[in-house]
């Protein structure tokens, strides 16, 4: 074959021939390109993160995306500005999430923001150890209940760690997704928000919790069973009204002779 | 590889790309201009390095990769001063020669003309020319393969890009004059490779089979 081409070309020079055959090969290998649109959205799934808007209770937020999940929720005058901060935080390229999986990821997200009860992945891999478990405790605090921040550091257990915990939240990436607002203080009031205290309270009766009955008695419990629970648990709900027992700390009903709901686990400090 | 040393393809003042602005500044349309920019040329250039239309995708997708990681870790005023090209090629040989070095690796398998084929499956079907000139110009890429990896990378960039000797130094980095050196050694070598001389079969350079 090669002796053949050789004597084809004969009357050029060997590098001539080289040349022409190099060209050829250079207009066939530009000639088989395959989708180019779907091999740049391969190229940016790969490289970046993805970027989208969502409208939230806290009005429209930017909310950032790793392949594991939502990374960043925010606020921002700009997506400039937003995409800043992302990168900042966690070194990552963010570019608007075009494609399919972070469009079905986005329509999950404005379900769960709408308050529908749907599992929202979260990406929680530029957290300490300790932020990632108490980020997953309040993940789990259902719509509608609320905990102490006391409660929180238990149930990551690091059981003194109350004020770490509020630390936490106030610098918690992914707000709404992990619901920082369900975690109060531990006399029953709603205390600070990282987007402020009155959105936290406006979130709250949104979500159908009564606040200002909780600054009064964030516990209750019913001399039917002998048990008190936080105010919000699904079983301090089902006690009669006339049955009602209210107390404004754990260690009150405690004294009163009732003992903690095996459910809402309320903390009681000795 | 002395001069293929860190040359960021840093940029004079004056003649900044707007581009470089917008990944500075956080603009998330930016990365996919980028990548629509330069992904033509990039497929291209490792097409003609590797000879294999899936290794060279997923040679660009990795270099593209490497390149967003940089950028998430650059300073801005770092990202503002970037010229693209030439980075993005620097990045791209960085990929290809791993590709290289993993093929010398692999259990050393004959070449077979079936298995060439197979791999350019959509092209070689390309009815519009002989047998024979078809298998030549695979030829020229498999001769191209036994050069230097320099001498490659100026040849294709030269006559598979068909690109003039001083856009091949931007993208390389390389001096104008050290290009068309590479250019005319690799040529002189493939010529002697494809005239099947017997001097071919003892040559330096580029990786044995």
């Amino acid at each position: 074959m090669k002796d053949e081409g050789s004597r084809r070309f004969g009357g050029r020079s060997d590098e001539e021939h080289a040349v022409e055959l190099l060209r050829d090969a250079g207009t066939r290998l530009g000639a088989s390109q395959g989708d180019p649109g779907e091999f740049v959205e391969h190229v940016l799934a790969r490289g970046t993160d993805r970027l989208f808007t969502c409208d939230s209770p806290l009005g429209e937020v930017y909310v950032g995306v790793s392949e594991r999940g939502v990374r960043l929720v925010g606020r921002a005058d700009l997506p400039e500005e937003f995409a800043r901060r992302y990168r900042e935080r966690f070194g990552r390229l963010l570019s608007w999430g075009t494609d399919e999986t972070t469009r079905r990821l986005a329509r999950r997200v404005a379900t769960a923001f709408a308050g529908e009860k749907v599992e929202v992945p979260a990406d929680l891999s530029g957290t300490t150890p300790f932020q990632r478990r108490v980020l997953e405790v309040v993940k789990g605090i259902p719509r509608g209940e609320v905990r102490p921040y006391a409660w929180v550091a238990r149930e990551a257990g690091s059981p003194r760690a109350s004020r770490a915990v509020g630390t936490v939240m106030a610098n918690n990436p992914v707000p709404l997704v992990v619901p920082c607002h369900r975690v109060v203080r531990n006399d029953g009031t709603t205390g600070s928000y990282a987007f402020g205290a009155e959105e936290k309270v406006g979130l709250l009766e949104g979500e159908g919790v009564p606040v200002g009955e909780l600054t009064i008695s964030p516990y209750l419990a019913t001399p039917t069973t002998g048990i008190f629970c936080h105010a919000t648990c699904p079983n301090a709900r089902r006690i009669k009204p006339a049955n009602r027992r209210r107390f404004r700390s754990a260690e009150a009903a405690t004294n009163a002779g009732y003992r903690p709901c095996r459910v809402c686990r309320p903390v009681v400090s000795r | 590889m002395s001069m293929e040393r860190e040359l960021e393809g840093e940029r004079d003042m004056g003649s900044r790309d707007p581009l470089a602005g917008r990944l500075a500044d956080g603009d998330p349309g930016a990365p996919r201009e980028l990548v629509e920019r330069h992904h033509t040329e990039l497929l291209r250039y490792a097409r003609a390095l590797l000879h294999d239309g899936p290794a060279a995708e997923d040679a660009v997708q990795e270099a593209f990769s490497k390149t967003f990681a940089a950028l998430g870790k650059y300073p801005k005023e770092r990202i503002e001063n970037l010229s693209f090209r030439p980075w993005l090629y620097r990045i791209t040989l960085n990929v290809v020669r791993n590709v290289w070095r993993d093929r010398r690796r692999e259990v050393v398998v004959a070449e077979t003309p079936e298995r060439t084929d197979e791999r350019f499956g959509d092209v070689v079907s390309d009815s519009s020319t002989g047998p024979e000139k078809k298998e030549a110009w695979l030829d020229a890429l498999e001769a191209l393969r036994r050069l230097s990896e320099r001498q490659q990378v100026a040849v294709a960039l030269r006559y598979l890009e068909d690109l003039p000797y001083a856009e091949i130094a931007e993208r390389t980095g390389w001096p104008e004059n050290t290009c068309k050196t590479l250019v005319r050694r690799g040529i002189g070598r493939l010529g002697v490779l494809l005239s099947g001389r017997s001097d071919a079969k003892n040559g330096n350079g580029g990786h044995s089979r």
